[in-house]
């Protein structure tokens, strides 16, 4: 039984080919830089939630398992970042990487055991886990305010530069999407990104050939966790305010929806579906309401009728013509 | 320090809740013994049994006998529905595991969603089937709604055990949650069978909605914490025992109503979260594995 994510298919060689979604990721943001604020903003989410996906792609693309609770090492990130920049007064990069190390510790010590864990337990049970920091996210308000949310988080920047205007956190946002998507082309093509892809493929056969399956699961799921702290903090200095809800279910079922619709397992399918999740809402602006129903139907019908979305149908257009179709 | 009085109390409370997280674990069973997934969107059901319950009594002034039993097969036509659209064309499609669980995910917010934008955000009761009351014991005090509580669930209970051993598709049933395709050659019509498991599910659903829905309130938004608290009660019986599932509830009510007493209330979800945890990682079988012949491997 293969897939698009136990083979390698990437001819080696076709450069200019490869550098085509970094043309269009830049064209996109110069499209951004070009408009208002408010189409900056939008754009911002959907760099910001690139960079989520590309990490939770590590986990459930790549490796074939599944986090229904990644949101909670964003909140991690967005709250750690939160606290230290406004109340400690923590340079934002210097909070940045250390939330990343919480949330990656957290990881360790949350994945060792639950990762032992398959199907629908799994699924479960780091479900459970996201819902656990958001309940503590609302109740304990001595450290998160709750419902009211935190305030008053400056903007990114380094050695008391700040990134003032939306354009420039944009300019910085894109710079470090494309950085963490190239961190993962480069880990996917390694000795690790393969062994993820045998595990994804069969996990008998992985360890078989001598794949330390609980190490490497438990790699991609801090990957994962490091990327998803990252996208939190990152949001928590783009908005300057977070409250509970922003890493809620709904950040889960949106970030599988982006995942869904670009192409899971592939390399640029969390950037597409982030851009195109992000944005179909602002083009549809008369469901202000119904948004959340748009979603839910979109990803119900991605997922019943193009499993592998976007990247997967112009792989299939691309590149294999003529390749037997695979039995389901 | 909680005095016996309160501790009494919030045992009393907990079983009530608990048997209401057993009906709706033992409607997690139901459809994970049929078609070998699991319904994350369960709560949906409990949630709509509340709300529809509650419109057709104020809004139309129905009698409440009579709302009830519109109120049920109104909700088994919703988890049909589900079955329909959502989840028979991913199996015909050999969707992956995880991408089932996302869809029931996503339909359990869309309904979510058009029930807010049908019925409002406000929270909205109905009076208990029996005013009066509470019974007083002391000083402990319990509700007359508790009785319907613990009355119907015993009834419902009863009513499945006869079900799944004396009728025909009770044992078409129980014969694809053995084996499905072996069910299948004998001529057990799986399909249908996954479509009665949805109904059955989602009435048991909306049975719990509608009993638990006097003694607190319904929303749009109740749904998570009694889909995820029934899961947690079918995984602490050992997920796919109808039994199991009940006294997994029971247990899981108690506990949490023991927690409201030493944490306080906001914390109480976070208690029955980490003891899923720690059951999921610690008797991955169920608390009463142990009790039972040839646990299932894991």
């Amino acid at each position: 039984m293969t897939s698009h994510a136990t083979i390698s298919i990437e001819p080696a060689g076709i450069r200019w080919q490869a550098m085509l979604p970094v043309v269009a990721v830049v064209v996109v943001a110069g499209f951004g830089l070009l408009s208002s604020d408010y189409v900056v903003t939008v754009l911002g989410f959907a760099f910001i939630y690139t960079i989520f996906c590309t990490g939770l792609n590590f986990f459930m693309g790549y490796t074939g398992q599944a986090s229904f609770g990644q949101s909670a090492f964003a909140a991690i990130g967005g709250y750690g970042s939160a606290i230290l920049c406004a109340d400690y007064g923590w340079e934002p990069l210097l909070a940045l990487f250390a939330t990343m190390a919480l949330s990656g510790v957290a990881a360790v010590i949350v994945g060792f055991p639950t990762l032992r864990l398959r199907g629908h337990y799994l699924a479960m049970a780091t479900f459970a886990l996201g819902l656990i920091v958001y309940e503590v996210t609302i109740e304990w308000t001595g450290l998160t305010q709750g419902y009211m949310g935190y305030s008053g988080i400056p903007p990114l920047g380094i050695a008391g530069y700040e990134l003032v205007t939306v354009k420039q956190q944009l300019v910085a946002l894109v710079v470090l999407a494309l950085f963490g998507v190239a961190v993962a082309a480069r880990l996917r093509q390694s000795r690790f990104g393969r062994a993820l892809a045998s595990i994804a493929g069969s996990e008998s056969a992985a360890l078989a050939l001598g794949v330390d399956i609980a190490r490497y699961k438990l790699v991609a799921f801090v990957i994962a966790a490091l990327y998803a702290s990252a996208a939190g903090s990152l949001f928590a200095h783009f908005i300057g305010f977070i409250s509970p809800e922003v890493f809620g279910v709904t950040m889960v079922v949106q970030s599988f929806a982006m995942l869904y619709l670009g192409g899971i397992g592939t390399m640029w399918g969390p950037t597409i579906g982030a851009i195109i999740v992000s944005v179909l809402p602002e083009a549809l602006r008369g469901l202000k309401e119904m948004q959340d129903i748009g979603y839910t139907a979109i990803l119900i019908f991605i997922l019943i009728f193009a499993p592998r979305g976007l990247a997967g149908l112009s792989a299939l257009f691309g590149r294999v013509r003529g390749r037997v179709k695979e039995a389901a | 320090m909680p005095n016996l009085v309160e501790f009494l109390q919030s045992v009393v409370n907990g079983i009530g809740v608990g048997l209401i997280y057993g009906l709706v674990g033992i409607g997690f069973c139901v459809i994970y013994n049929a078609s070998g997934i699991v319904n994350f969107a369960q709560g949906v059901f409990v949630m709509l049994g509340g709300m529809v319950c509650q419109a057709l009594l104020t809004q139309f002034g129905i009698p409440l006998m009579l709302a009830v039993a519109l109120t049920i097969p109104l909700v088994a036509i919703s988890g049909m529905i589900m079955e329909l659209v959502i989840v028979r064309p991913m199996m015909h499609r050999g969707a992956t595991l995880f991408a089932i669980i996302l869809a029931t995910l996503a339909a359990q917010i869309m309904i979510e969603r058009i029930t807010l934008l049908t019925f409002g955000d406000r929270p909205r009761t109905y009076h208990e089937f029996t005013t009066g009351g509470p019974l007083k014991i002391g000083d402990i005090a319990i509700g007359y709604q508790l009785f319907w509580i613990l009355g119907c669930g015993a009834l419902l209970v009863l009513l499945l055990w006869l079900f799944f051993t004396r009728t025909r598709t009770g044992r078409a049933l129980r014969a694809c949650s053995q084996n499905r395709e072996a069910a299948q050659l004998l001529g057990v019509p799986v399909a249908r069978m996954m479509l009665i498991s949805f109904a059955l599910s989602a009435a048991l659903g909306a049975v719990a909605g509608i009993l638990v829905t006097p003694t607190q309130y319904t929303a749009y938004n109740v749904g998570t914490p009694f889909g995820v608290n029934g899961f947690i009660a079918a995984i602490i019986g050992g997920f796919g025992r109808a039994g199991g599932a009940l006294a997994g509830g029971l247990l899981l009510g108690v506990l949490q109503a023991l927690a409201i007493v030493a944490l306080g209330a906001g914390f109480k979800n976070v208690a029955a979260l980490s003891a899923l945890l720690v059951v999921l990682l610690l008797f991955p079988n169920g608390l009463f594995a142990g009790f039972s012949r040839g646990a299932k491997a894991h």
